[in-house]
């Protein structure tokens, strides 16, 4: 930027210091903008938070002292089925608390959340918030390290990584979506396949060829065509190593043995044709899923929603275990996506915000009228699992045996499942972004254009250049 | 009368442009058939069949869940003032000042008109922020002027007035000056008379604009009470764009089929009316006249 | 527009008065102030204030909180040397020429028929090309996912019957852009034949009338009258839409979300990617730099359409 102005041409040097003359000038105008500072980055003082006094860290919320404290708050969830079922959890807390009343409102939070931080005016006192986006937000956010304290220790590790940053948690950790292999154990089992005997992604390579045999026109197991549900299934693979995209600094880590394994062996999957190559749940994979030419399906548990509803053929053909494990003995599961519950520092409310979620997730009667039986899932909610242990007990399930998978306890599962998940990162802010290089890249090479090695090398060096050095 | 464009039509056989016409009407339709019948089908049908329709499984699930959900009423109460208020703001001030820079000469005229194009050029999403910061500080965050003024007589109403107004003869508006007309007088009783089928043009798609627009409805109105029509369906929307992610997203589709299909239905009617507005040779008319 | 009687008068001895001010009475010298003012004043609080800001906001590092860094000219540096920035421009360009040539043609046939009395349903018709134009995006994306799957979309299983073999619609580079672009000429043609039609029937009917007494025919009545009279709303059209493509960022957003490997990503959908990530003053550069673009492609079109006079 500077040999621009050092440069020769006299004249552009001159306009240039017109127009910055300009600028300044109307920098002046902008009284309402960003304060600007041209020397060195000094982070200027964060937005003042409203009630600081009993605070002894301006941002880290405490939770309210009164035994019944009353007011209002305002919570944002997305709209959809998790919106009703928390709109019906709210008769219960205000049994608890009657005195505060709960304005729910379903918006649009991606469109909505950052401007309305920015300005500061009628920002909600909790929201619900994807985790790869809570470190984006965590400026803007209440640091909830004391009033979390007395649950961390039974809480999945894993989401409180991904909601901590330099040191502070910042999201009330909501459900753990822990990694799963689906398989269509009648279909398998018709064609002599036993599944069970699944350890490691080798054996499901094995696996995937012996129904191949059987059935030629098949490409059992499913691989990711859209490039950001790609990118985050290769997350949920890398998490299952203990490993994610970037350290807890930030730092970049793909170019690791983890991910050269994680890539090689999709790689080896496409090459050997033993997948079915389609964007998830998108005419091309539900027909081949519905008609047995796809019967592997490593994803989080959400997908059971598929089974549930969109594929009548074989539902109740489909079961889920625990993922394959890369070496034998090591974990069985990764995570792959979640949310979690995050409070604006300039909420109105934020402490009573808390007592809400504190209810929601960590309250018995909370987190069963999330995931047990209600109005919205009379078997209640299957496609998660509660991040906090106690909730997540196998011996007690929530959800009730899901018909769609032969009637299998998917709780159970999945609780054994979600425990093996190791501890993660937080997610950089700039997750998204990098869908542009490695989440192509890994298109790229399933189209057979790049290497496994390829992949990393270009991913990071761009990745690096356009994400990481911009932050 | 005579249309213009009569001859022109005589001479071509008349079943190849009627084909041609209801062709491409068709193509054009059936999406929007698509989306209306499907509304009408149930949520998980829509995705594992999408284009099956087995009347027997016809439903309004989605139709009450919808109306249960979200806040459509509102929404429509809400785009209904916005645009009463905007529209009238934009097809009254945007053909005024149109007429001002396109008849008269006065200081900073070029400066101005110049400034009005590059704002046209600058796309509308980086000036989200900056508005809301300005809307911040004036304190207008969640009202009506927020949604009404911010683009109220925008650059592109007054880019296309002022070359509809540039043609119309300076003879017409000179005769009425020696017939004792106003300046203003001119303007309405002359100006808007003959621009009539731009002003109409102009109406639709000022309706059309307002009644579809999100980017900023969707950031200003951030609380239910203010939510216009869009705002509404782009809540619903959200968990279907881009990524699927999560369970139920046969479920908002199914509510926002039924939301978009509800919507459609006002701006229909709206056109049916302003449509009979298009009547040839309005011009020719005054101009003779 | 309503230029035919105005450009045939200017061949008369009163094409001068067109450009000449209008010199008289105080009153009318106070009029066009009285006129623009609301305008004026809405477009300085609203419009130009905002600008200025992005402009500033174009030479800072912002986040969108906290203080913002003054970096000169770093973010357009950044962007300038930047292949995906070059390669978005690219993306909007092919799309450009993929959308404005049909949609110029399939629109000014449409309108001058629609103008035509003698056409059947034109009421119908009007209100059937504005349809897309009025139903939101998401709603029908999904039909476009649909139809144009690679295994199971409506289109292939056309083609197969026809002993044709599969595209990749939707999913690779080459096809993505064209599937794109029917999307937008879908949603926006009824735009462009409002516009259109406004042009047309604006014109005087007795020039068609004089001409076709001369026995003019057909096609040479609508090169040689009708385009001409209505080349000022056509040029009018292709800056519109030269504006909307190179802004275009819902379409690409909704149905591709930029991919397959970022052949869609067009110059809207990178600048909206800076916005969503909160790298405002990047996001700032972009758009000024975007400006530049269409400005000179724009004022290319007014005088190419200017020369062919």
């Amino acid at each position: 930027m500077h040999q621009l102005r050092t440069g020769p041409r006299q004249s552009f040097r001159r306009s240039t210091a017109a127009l910055v003359g300009a600028l300044l000038a109307t920098s002046a105008l902008a009284a309402c903008g960003p304060s600007i500072t041209s020397g060195d980055p000094t982070p200027s003082g964060a937005a003042t938070p409203g009630d600081t006094t009993a605070a002894p860290d301006p941002n880290t919320l405490q939770a309210p002292t009164e035994a019944s404290p009353s007011g209002e708050i305002t919570i944002w969830d997305r709209s959809g089925d998790l919106f009703k079922v928390f709109d019906a959890v709210i008769k219960d807390f205000n049994a608890k608390y009657p005195d505060i009343k709960v304005n729910h409102e379903a918006v649009d939070i991606d469109a909505k959340l950052q401007n309305t931080l920015i300005t500061g005016t009628d920002v909600p006192d909790g929201v619900f918030l994807d985790d790869a986006k809570v470190a984006g937000f965590s400026q803007y956010l209440w640091n909830l390290n004391d009033v979390l304290k007395p649950y961390t220790a039974d809480i999945a590790q894993q989401k409180l990584d991904v909601n901590s940053l330099d040191g502070g948690i910042y999201g009330v950790p909501f459900d753990l979506d822990p990694g799963l292999l689906y398989y269509n154990a009648t279909a398998l089992e018709k064609a002599g396949v036993d599944a069970t005997k699944i350890g490691t992604y080798d054996d499901l390579i094995e696996a995937a060829k012996q129904y191949k045999a059987k059935v030629p026109d098949s490409a059992p197991i499913h691989l990711e065509q859209s490039a950001f549900l790609g990118q985050l299934q290769l997350e949920m693979y890398a998490s299952q190593l203990g490993t994610s995209i970037a350290d807890e600094k930030g730092q970049l880590r793909l170019d690791s043995p983890e991910y050269k394994r994680i890539l090689t062996w999709l790689d080896t999957v496409q090459k050997e044709k033993l997948g079915t190559r389609a964007e998830y749940l998108s005419p091309s994979d539900i027909k081949p899923l519905d008609s047995a030419k796809e019967v592997f399906y490593p994803w989080a548990i959400w997908f059971d929603f598929a089974p549930q509803q969109l594929l009548p053929k074989t539902k109740g053909d489909w079961r889920a275990m625990p993922l394959p494990a890369w070496t034998p003995g090591g974990a069985r599961s990764g995570a792959m996506g979640g949310s979690s519950f995050a409070l604006p520092k300039d909420g109105k409310n934020s402490q009573l915000a808390w007592l809400f979620y504190q209810f929601l997730m960590f309250d018995p009667l909370g987190y069963q009228a999330v995931w047990g039986p209600n109005e919205v899932y009379p078997d209640g909610l299957n496609t998660s699992i509660p991040s906090y242990e106690p909730a997540a007990d196998p011996a007690k399930p929530l959800f009730g045996p899901v018909e769609a998978l032969g009637g299998q306890d998917l709780w159970a599962t999945a609780v054994d499942a979600g425990s093996q998940i190791p501890g993660g990162a937080p997610i950089p802010a700039w997750w998204a972004g990098a869908v542009d290089y490695l989440g192509n890249n890994i298109q790229l090479m399933l189209d057979g254009k790049m290497t496994p090695d390829q992949v990393i090398e270009q991913s990071t060096k761009d990745i690096q250049k356009n994400l990481v050095d911009r932050q | 009368m005579t249309s213009p464009s009569v001859t022109i039509r005589r001479r071509l056989p008349s079943v190849v442009t009627q084909v041609f016409l209801v062709v491409l009407a068709l193509a054009f339709l059936a999406p929007v058939a698509w989306a209306v019948i499907s509304a009408f089908k149930p949520a998980a049908q829509i995705i594992n069949d999408p284009l099956g329709f087995d009347p027997s499984s016809a439903t309004l699930d989605n139709f009450t869940r919808m109306f249960a959900d979200v806040p459509i009423v509102r929404g429509f109460v809400n785009t209904a003032i916005v645009l009463a208020l905007k529209g009238s703001l934009t097809l009254f001030f945007a053909p005024l000042a149109a007429y001002g820079f396109a008849k008269y000469d006065f200081r900073f005229k070029g400066l101005l008109f110049g400034t009005v194009l590059i704002t046209l050029m600058l796309p509308t999403i980086v000036l989200i922020i900056p508005l809301l910061l300005e809307m911040k500080e004036l304190g207008w965050v969640n009202t009506y002027q927020a949604l009404v003024l911010p683009g109220a007589v925008d650059a592109f109403a007054i880019f296309w007035m002022r070359q509809v107004i540039a043609a119309v003869p300076n003879e017409l508006l000179d005769a009425a000056r020696v017939d004792g007309c106003t300046e203003f007088g001119i303007f309405w009783r002359i100006v808007l008379p003959v621009i009539r089928p731009a002003l109409a043009g102009l109406a639709v798609l000022t309706v059309m604009n307002i009644y579809n627009d999100f980017v900023w409805p969707v950031v200003i109105a951030s609380s239910d009470r203010m939510a216009t029509l869009q705002v509404v369906l782009s809540s619903l929307a959200q968990n279907i764009t881009g990524n699927r992610i999560g369970a139920d997203y046969a479920t908002v589709t199914g509510e926002l089929l039924a939301a978009a299909s509800i919507a459609l239905v006002p701006l229909l009617l709206i056109f049916i009316v302003l449509q009979k507005h298009f009547i040839n040779g309005i011009l020719a008319g005054s101009v003779k006249g | 527009m309503t230029l035919a009687p105005a450009a045939q008068r200017a061949q008369a001895p009163s094409a001068t008065s067109r450009r000449r001010p209008h010199r008289s009475p105080s009153r009318r010298k106070l009029a066009p102030y009285v006129f623009v003012f609301p305008f004026i004043a809405l477009f300085l609080a609203f419009g130009v204030y905002p600008m200025l800001f992005t402009l500033q906001l174009s030479f800072t590092d912002w986040r969108g909180s906290g203080s913002a860094q003054w970096v000169g000219w770093g973010n357009y540096t950044y962007l300038l040397t930047n292949p995906a920035f070059w390669s978005s421009l690219g993306n909007s360009a092919v799309m450009w020429l993929l959308i404005v040539p049909v949609q110029i043609v399939v629109a000014l046939l449409v309108a001058v028929l629609l103008d035509n009395a003698k056409t059947r349903m034109r009421g119908f018709y009007r209100v059937a090309f504005l349809v897309p134009f009025v139903t939101p995006l998401v709603a029908v994306a999904q039909i476009w996912v649909v139809v144009f799957d690679q295994q199971y979309g409506a289109v292939n299983s056309v083609l197969n019957a026809l002993g044709l073999p599969d595209v990749g619609w939707l999913t690779t580079s080459m096809w993505a852009k064209p599937t794109l672009a029917l999307l937008f000429l879908w949603k926006t043609t009824g735009f462009i034949v409002i516009i259109l039609l406004s042009g047309l029937q604006s014109i005087d009917p007795t020039v068609y009338e004089a001409s076709s007494i001369d026995g003019a025919s057909r096609f040479r009545q609508l090169r040689s009258m009708t385009l001409p009279l209505v080349r000022r709303t056509l040029m009018f059209a292709v800056v519109l839409q030269t504006l909307a493509i190179f802004q275009m960022f819902a379409e690409p957003y909704v149905v591709t979300d930029g991919g397959p490997y970022g052949s869609t990503t067009t110059a809207g959908l990178y600048l909206y990617d800076h916005i969503t990530r909160a790298d405002l003053g990047t996001g700032a550069a972009n758009s000024f730099l975007l400006v530049i673009v269409v400005m000179v492609l724009s004022l290319g079109f007014v005088r190419l359409l200017r020369s062919e006079d």
